[in-house]
């Protein structure tokens, strides 16, 4: 036996806390310590069983509170108020003896805590915490009418199943009015409040200018900054291209908008991707290197292959897009040579005296590069991100003494040099590599997998690609392939699928996009044929009868019923059978049945089987073998 | 399945007297059987002549014991059932004489018949099973059991019992006419008062007193026993009755069908025994609504039955 009344108070705890785990990270100290004061102290008087708190000390600990947030609500702060006093009411609610009535007002405020937190964060935690509240509220709910009727009632094992089985039911049939009710509901892409005051996004990385020298050394952050959905590429090739860089004053690289015009040759294969970056407050789409179109509205395109966001930004989106990986652009029109060779007049002597060296070296611009790429290999780099060059000779040394830098150094670096030699040339800002998740067929991209590289015009066959980091005498350590998949790695891609797709389909989703795919549906739907249809679907249906088949079985056929019930049906259906009674004969006694057949094995049976069921037990073996053997008899 | 040894002697006592005796009156013969070993009484409702005295002093002489009658009219007096103090003039006291109810087998012949301080002295006996005259309280003999008879066609002058008293009875029920082949030989043979008048005892006191200790041991399944519960709470709830059975009912209900199991041979009771039994220990004592008076109240039980499944498993 359970006690209804201890049962529900543990039920109202889970509530409490499923409504306030998600809200904690947001509020303030004090009701923070509110919160953990009043579970504590309800905790323990629920256990004693003595209630120290009065509800009159209750309602008027809340006026002070209550005073003291109305006072702090402002235009400027309107929703710490509102949740610090929720918090605070649902502390003090649960701090105190819980009758029926303060624990529905226990569930309410739960609720509210629970979707106020969304204001604050839209993960698929949220929906995690707000299934077992509805479960919980539901069998609580349940299980309040009964402790309204008699306080101190109890309830056997199996009439509490019969209860949580109702409690389950009730938020399981809400499910399907939740699909029809999903689509048409308006949403947010991003939570109401917190956007706002969104921390700074890019903690590393992904900048709008690239300033080696600038710090000493830089801390990689694990956090993921985007995920695109495409099938696996050679890791060698994922070059992300968000931004590029075209002007210099020998330290800074920052990109000048006024973007000569380039006509492309397009041909190859080109790879189709979905980005979905995370919210941030830079506008450059990521794409893979290199996009031919984005398909977005109010996407704005440079020729040299950078698109940026017009509008807001902030939200959650998500973009198709197709690429060419090969690395190299042809470009039609002449390049603009004045532009993508500007250097600083106050340009270091050391490094022009090395490239012009090298644009001695060869005749064209192609061996030109080869010989820089040349010096890189063998100048014994190594890449690092700590120990960096600094200042404003930064460059210098670390081409000619420290020669330990990042990819910012050894691209600028080689940027530069090419510059001086006469050779075109840019530096791309992106991403490289990628973690692929062989569960939801995507890659995530961290944060510290933000990269530079450079792009030279050669003369004669395009725009190159050049990763001048990966010259370093250790690229092979930093570029290594992933390792052995872990089970807590494991663990972690199939929770960040589970995250990407709770975004996919339910942050992001928008009309738009079911329209789309219902025309899609529709379109295929008139060009395939009737009959590929039906070949098709023939899979489904014979999964769906077998179901049903299974299902009917069970009910039937008593699959999983006890010993004792499969033997008495067999019985049944061979007496009606034998010795021709009808269905209503068979729903008589046991007794009478043997009666009515005035048979031996028949009485036989009975005797054993009644004499086990009505002494209260089950079966023996070897009554079991007895009986399937007087069947064996009746049979026969 | 282990058989009680002394169901042997009943099951004897049975056969015998509805082979030899008492032709197509088996039913209300069990039932009596039952009524005597769960030591409860019975009342026959049916017309004369039907062999419903036969039927008692068969009884008392198959089982040996000692066998009372009493013809009740308007105006017997509790006196002339229970007996009474005679005063002797050779001891110069008062003596006791006892009346016919110290008998092991009481024969109530048309009880309707007698007054209602009549019938409640002697219900009143029935239950307490001992008799209080002028201070002094005299004990019955044990086993003792009331074979009461009543006519329901004629109901000019007399006194229809209550329901409270209709209670008492354990079993209530009919006799009926005998089938055409049987009642042919009946008429053949002629009364067979003689006969029952030299019957040898088949068992003995100390066996019927032995058997009703052994029925009291008849196992009853929680699975039997929330069918009779299931019965008793659809009498309480059923349309076309005001009031259901009592808890004495319920218990009178059990311990019938565990005697119909003790003679059935078996050492737990089925669903069937209590099927079996239903009609007879629960149809009296059921009270109709005023406008369904006239419905025959067994047909009723078996309807309620007909509802509720059995358990099989």
């Amino acid at each position: 036996m359970v006690a209804i009344r201890s049962l529900a108070a543990i039920l109202t705890y889970v509530i409490g806390l499923c409504g306030v785990i998600p809200l904690f990270p947001w509020l303030t100290a004090l009701p923070r310590v509110f919160l953990v004061a009043g579970f504590l102290s309800g905790l323990w008087q629920d256990l004693m069983g003595r209630w120290k708190l009065k509800p009159w000390m209750q309602n008027t600990a809340i006026v002070p509170v209550f005073l003291f947030y109305a006072l702090q609500f402002s235009r400027v702060n309107p929703i710490q108020p509102v949740i610090s006093v929720l918090a605070i009411m649902l502390a003090v609610r649960i701090s105190g003896e819980k009758t029926v009535r303060d624990s529905l007002q226990i569930y309410t405020l739960s609720i509210f805590c629970l979707a106020s937190s969304s204001l604050f964060d839209l993960s698929p935690v949220f929906l995690i915490y707000l299934g077992l509240l509805l479960f919980v509220v539901a069998v609580a709910l349940v299980l309040l009418t009964f402790q309204n009727q008699d306080d101190t009632m109890a309830v056997a094992m199996p009439e509490l199943k019969k209860i949580l089985f109702s409690g389950l039911l009730m938020p399981v049939l809400a499910v399907p009015l939740l699909l029809v009710i999903f689509p048409i509901m308006p949403r947010t892409q991003l939570p109401l409040w917190h956007f706002l005051n969104q921390p700074a996004i890019r903690t590393s990385g992904y900048s709008d200018s690239v300033e080696p020298g600038s710090q000493s050394s830089i801390t990689p952050s694990q956090t993921a900054a985007f995920r695109a959905e495409m099938s696996r590429q050679a890791q060698s090739g994922l070059y992300w291209r968000g931004t590029v860089f075209n002007r210099t004053d020998g330290i800074r690289w920052s990109r000048n908008p006024r973007v000569p015009a380039e006509r492309h040759e397009i041909s190859g294969r080109t790879i189709t991707q979905v980005i979905y970056p995370e919210p941030s407050a830079v506008r450059t789409l990521i794409a893979l290197d290199r996009p031919v179109g984005i398909f977005m509205r109010r996407v704005k395109r440079s020729p040299d292959g950078v698109f940026e966001l017009i509008g807001t930004t902030g939200s959650r989106l998500s973009y198709a897009v197709d690429s060419l990986p090969s690395g190299l652009i042809q470009q039609r029109n002449p390049v603009d040579r004045l532009f993508y060779l500007q250097l600083p007049e106050d340009f270091s002597a050391r490094l022009k005296a090395l490239a012009s060296k090298i644009a001695r070296s060869g005749k064209d611009d192609r061996t030109r590069v080869e010989q820089l790429e040349k010096n890189f290999r063998n100048g014994g780099f190594r890449y690092s991100t700590r120990d960096l060059p600094t200042g404003d000779r930064a460059i210098e040394q670390f081409v000619f003494d420290k020669k330990q830098g990042h990819c910012e150094f050894f691209a600028s670096s080689f940027a530069l040099l090419l510059r001086a030699a006469g050779i075109p040339c840019r530096l791309v800002g992106g991403y490289l590599g990628g973690e692929y998740n062989e569960l939801g067929g995507y890659y995530t991209v961290t944060e510290d997998k933000a990269h530079v590289w450079v792009e030279a015009y050669i003369n004669g066959s395009g725009w190159t690609r050049i990763d001048p980091s990966s010259f370093a005498t250790n690229a092979g350590d930093v570029w290594k392939p992933p390792g052995s998949r872990s089970l807590k790695l494991r663990i972690s891609q199939v929770l960040d699928s589970l995250n990407h797709e709770w975004n996919r389909y339910v942050i992001t989703y928008d009309f738009e996009q079911q329209i789309n795919i219902a025309r899609h549906v529709g379109s295929r739907l008139r060009l395939a044929n009737p009959s590929k249809i039906l070949r098709s679907s023939v899979p489904y249906f014979t999964g769906i009868l077998l179901l049903a088949g299974l299902l009917f079985a069970v009910r039937k056929f008593s699959l999983f019923r006890s010993r004792e019930r499969r033997i008495l049906n067999r019985f049944l259906r061979m007496v009606e059978r034998e010795f021709d009674l009808s269905a209503e004969e068979c729903a008589s006694g046991l007794f009478e049945i043997a009666s009515v057949a005035d048979n031996c094995h028949v009485s036989k049976f009975v005797a054993i089987f009644a004499g086990a069921i009505y002494h209260d037990r089950r079966l023996t073996d070897s009554e079991y073998l007895r009986l399937r053997q007087i069947l064996r008899f009746l049979k026969g | 399945m282990s058989r009680p040894s002394t169901s042997h002697a009943f099951t004897n006592v049975f056969d015998t007297l509805s082979r030899d005796y008492l032709q197509g009156k088996e039913e209300v013969l069990r039932l009596s059987v039952i009524a005597i070993l769960v030591g409860g009484h019975i009342l026959v409702e049916d017309l004369p002549g039907l062999g419903k005295t036969t039927v008692a002093l068969a009884l008392a002489g198959a089982t040996g014991l000692s066998f009372g009658r009493v013809q009740c009219t308007s105006d017997l007096l509790p006196s002339d059932i229970t007996g009474l103090s005679i005063f002797s003039r050779e001891e110069g006291r008062f003596s006791f004489q006892p009346g016919p109810i110290f008998n092991n087998i009481v024969l109530l012949d048309e009880i309707n018949r007698a007054m209602p301080r009549t019938q409640s002295a002697m219900l009143e006996a029935m239950e307490e099973r001992r008799v209080t005259i002028e201070g002094i309280t005299y004990p019955l003999p044990d086993p003792f059991m009331v074979f009461a008879t009543q006519n329901p066609s004629d109901q000019s002058g007399t006194f229809l019992l209550p329901e409270s008293q209709l209670d008492r009875f354990l079993i209530c029920t009919g006799i009926g006419y005998p089938a055409e082949h049987l009642e042919r030989e009946i008429i053949a043979a002629g009364g067979i008062r003689e006969k029952v008048g030299s019957m040898e005892p088949l068992v003995t006191t100390a066996a019927i007193m032995a058997a009703r200790k052994e029925v009291q041991t008849v196992y009853l399944s929680d699975k039997v026993l929330s069918y009779i519960h299931n019965l008793v709470l659809a009498t309480r709830s059923h349309d076309l009755i005001l009031n259901g059975l009592s808890t004495r009912a319920a218990i009178n209900l059990a311990q019938a069908a565990k005697a119909a199991a003790f003679l059935a041979g078996r050492d737990y009771v089925a669903p069937d025994d209590v099927k079996g039994i239903a009609v007879a220990v629960c149809a009296h004592r059921l009270v109709m609504r005023s406008d369904m008076a006239a419905i025959e109240r067994g047909g009723v039980i078996r309807t309620i039955i007909a509802g509720i499944a059995l358990p099989l498993v």
